[in-house]
């Protein structure tokens, strides 16, 4: 496979991330497009990493550290949209609306 | 050639072997109760009715993040667990390595210890641990 | 990893350490006062262990961390903004019924990555300093969870910073596509060697993106007003400060290390978004009656005043930019430390109103708050007013004519709301009350003579005024003797270029 294989998948995913957390239809879409745009950026590290011998390895674990952040992320990023639930009844964005302005 | 692929072929059969003489075996030993709740995707837990769209159990939910956080710290230890017996042998390394694995793996303990002590862990719990009602703050 | 690695790193060693102890005395035994107690010894070994540390600099440590006389230095400075959060965030939350302990983790934690950041040579540590940072703080906005705000503010902030460690992280990967590195000195040294930039300006342009998030400069800046009045108020002092002046140090050791021609092209990009800040940051203020939101407008326009050192790119500009974050720490900590002590587990002091006649009342309190707002609004002998001194110095010297001027006007907009405070604690408690808090629905009018119903006169406990004293002596000292202060950064910086 070419490396511009791997690109066009880390492309289409930085994208659907994107959209998903800018249509903000629910808090947990928003956070799953995060996700992606993170995994994106893993394909990525790893596709280069892998296709680019001369430069070591540094790609590959980087993309192990930004896995296991994006878990932390993802972990407070639930608990706190169950604390939204609990408050609004809801975690539609657009809702959740008490600040002022 | 060919020969090469026997290995290929002995390994599917003894995998083959392995998973249906696995249930053949089970079959002969295990209860047959069917049109009963064994049949049921889920054995124990959730019953599997209605749109999956459900609510579940809120107490699934923390059990469920700390099993994320640590499956997938784990995940350090597999380039440590690589790379180990040759640090090991590394005069400029040596026994470092293996202190800064246990390092690692103790500081997840104590936060296993936290989540333990919290009682985030007990499926049935005690009534000091509901979560206040936001709407009393 | 040698012993002088492990000196090197001592400071980051001390902290995390201490998170690991704090995890586990709070789990043996809930005591809130232990637990602030071993935070603020953690935290004050940190400090002690600097010194330690210097006595092996510069030491790299793996191709990963840093520890020179510039990383020590913000080190240094993250520790001394943590000690002084931790001093007021034990009061504020002893009046508060909450789970409190597990805040000193998280500040712990905070502070970790804050210190991993100044001390990142290389992308992995960029954003491992930065996640741990930044997760630590999401929980931290959304702690107070009785506040109605908090569940709100906290989704609000890990959205938008998730969303902007996502595009850094991309960003990252682009340029690592483009040089075949993570690390800043290669990385920049490959920067310089390849014809055409391919994908290393757009992934350039990605991670400005994550960092212009984390600095809160326009166009980047939303988020700022809304988390800093949702948070608890010794946590938006901590988010003001610390995440802000890690990721400066950051990006200021990053392009320090740049080439003058591959850092144009995105020069000239911050000295619009320095612009604007500055601008966006002095007019949104303009209007606001609460002041958590005010200083959330006025740091937008101060990381704008510090980005103008910052375009200077010089062995100057480095120190102005130091010295003028250390004067925006001292300053915005003070404020929002006043803001601290005056709250009550009702609500926080954030209504203009609260502020009336502070000065007949809580006379100490009303003075380090003008102090604090003085400073922040540049006026001579206070450490404010030696900050941008040097950064307009800074902007002169490299001929920045348009981005020094737009600095002027913004301090002269920025003088009226600061001194408009200032008029309304000198006022006394009747003047004004009838017209203004009659449209403050909020509250009753209050009666001529009489002390209003709020704030009530709560005492300042040990540790805020430690730490208030503390800020009121930096304030003052380092605006009248900025000499030994400039020195030590002088030579802290000089690594850099």
């Amino acid at each position: 496979m070419e490396l511009g294989a791997y690109l066009a998948v880390s492309a289409v995913l930085f994208v659907l991330g994107m959209a998903m957390a800018a249509a903000r239809r629910s808090l947990i879409y928003v956070l799953m497009g995060l996700e992606l745009i993170l995994n994106a950026a893993n394909i990525n590290l790893v596709a280069f990493a892998r296709f680019k011998p001369e430069i070591g390895l540094d790609g590959q674990i980087g993309a192990i550290f930004v896995i296991i952040l994006a878990a932390a992320e993802a972990a407070i990023g639930l608990a706190i949209v169950l604390n939204v639930y609990s408050r609004f009844g809801t975690i539609r964005p657009d809702d959740i609306d008490e600040l002022r302005q | 050639m060919f020969f090469d692929y026997a290995n290929v072929f002995v390994f599917a059969l003894g995998g083959a072997v392995l998973v249906f003489g696995g249930m053949w075996l089970g079959s002969l030993i295990r209860p047959k109760r069917e049109g009963e709740a064994g049949l049921e995707p889920y054995e124990c837990g959730e019953k599997p009715i209605g749109s999956a769209w459900f609510r579940f159990d809120i107490r699934y939910y923390t059990v469920a993040l700390v099993y994320l956080l640590f499956a997938v710290e784990i995940a350090f230890l597999f380039p440590w667990a690589r790379v180990l017996k040759e640090a090991l042998a590394d005069d400029a390394i040596g026994g470092l390595a293996l202190v800064e694995g246990v390092v690692f793996i103790l500081v997840l303990a104590v936060g296993l210890a936290y989540v333990w002590r919290k009682g985030d862990l007990d499926w049935v719990r005690g009534i000091s641990h509901t979560p206040d009602d936001p709407e009393e703050g | 990893m040698s012993r002088t690695d492990l000196t090197a790193l001592s400071p980051l060693l001390v902290v995390a350490l201490a998170a690991v102890a704090v995890l586990l005395l709070i789990s043996v035994r809930r005591n809130h006062r232990a637990t602030a107690t071993l935070t603020l010894a953690g935290l004050v070994l940190g400090l002690v262990s600097i010194s330690w540390a210097a006595t092996v600099t510069p030491h790299q440590v793996a191709p990963l961390l840093i520890a020179d006389g510039y990383a020590l230095f913000y080190s240094a400075l993250v520790l001394a903004a943590a000690v002084v959060v931790c001093l007021l965030s034990f009061d504020y939350l002893e009046q508060r019924g909450e789970q409190r302990e597990e805040f000193y983790v998280l500040l712990l934690l905070a502070t970790l990555g804050g210190l991993v950041l100044v001390g990142a040579s290389h992308f992995v540590t960029l954003f491992l300093g930065l996640e741990i940072l930044s997760v630590a703080i999401y929980v931290m906005v959304a702690y107070a969870r009785s506040s109605p705000l908090a569940a709100e503010t906290g989704i609000k902030y890990l959205v938008l910073a998730g969303a902007s460690s996502a595009f850094l992280v991309f960003g990252m990967a682009l340029v690592y596509a483009q040089t075949g590195t993570l690390e800043f000195r290669p990385l920049v040294a490959q920067l310089s060697a390849i014809e055409g930039s391919g994908l290393a300006l757009p992934g350039m342009a990605l991670m400005l993106v994550g960092v212009g998030f984390k600095l809160a400069v326009v166009p980047f800046h939303m988020w700022t007003p809304e988390v800093y009045q949702g948070a608890p108020a010794p946590v938006t002092a901590f988010v003001a400060t610390v995440s802000k002046g890690a990721m400066f140090a950051l990006l200021l050791r990053f392009f320090a290390a740049l080439g003058p021609g591959e850092a144009r092209p995105l020069l000239v990009v911050l000295g619009l978004v320095a612009m604007a800040s500055i601008l966006a940051g002095n007019l949104l203020a303009l209007l606001e009656q609460n002041i958590k939101r005010l200083l959330a407008f006025s740091s937008i326009a101060h990381l704008g005043y510090v980005l103008v050192a910052f375009l200077a790119s010089s062995a100057f500009g480095d120190e102005a930019v130091t010295f003028y974050l250390v004067a925006y720490f001292v300053s915005t900590l003070a404020a929002f430390g006043v803001v601290t002590v005056l709250s009550d587990n009702e609500r926080e002091a954030e209504r203009i109103e609260d502020y009336r006649g502070l000065f007949w009342r809580r006379p100490l309190l009303a003075t380090l708050m003008t102090g604090a707002l003085l400073s922040l609004a540049g006026i001579p002998l206070t450490t404010g007013f030696v900050g941008k001194f040097a950064v307009v110095a800074a902007g002169v010297e490299a001929s920045l004519w348009l981005p020094v001027s737009v600095l002027a006007l913004g301090s002269a907009i920025g003088l009226y709301y600061y001194l408009r405070l200032v008029v309304v604690m000198l006022s006394s408690l009747d003047a004004g009350a009838a017209t203004e808090s009659a449209a403050d629905s909020g509250r009753t009018p209050a009666d001529p003579g009489q002390t209003p119903a709020w704030p009530r006169a709560a005492r300042v406990g040990g540790g805020a005024a430690l730490a208030l004293g503390l800020l009121a002596l930096l304030l003052l000292g380092l605006g009248l003797y900025p000499g030994p202060l400039m020195d030590v950064i002088e030579s802290s910086v000089s690594p850099l270029r």
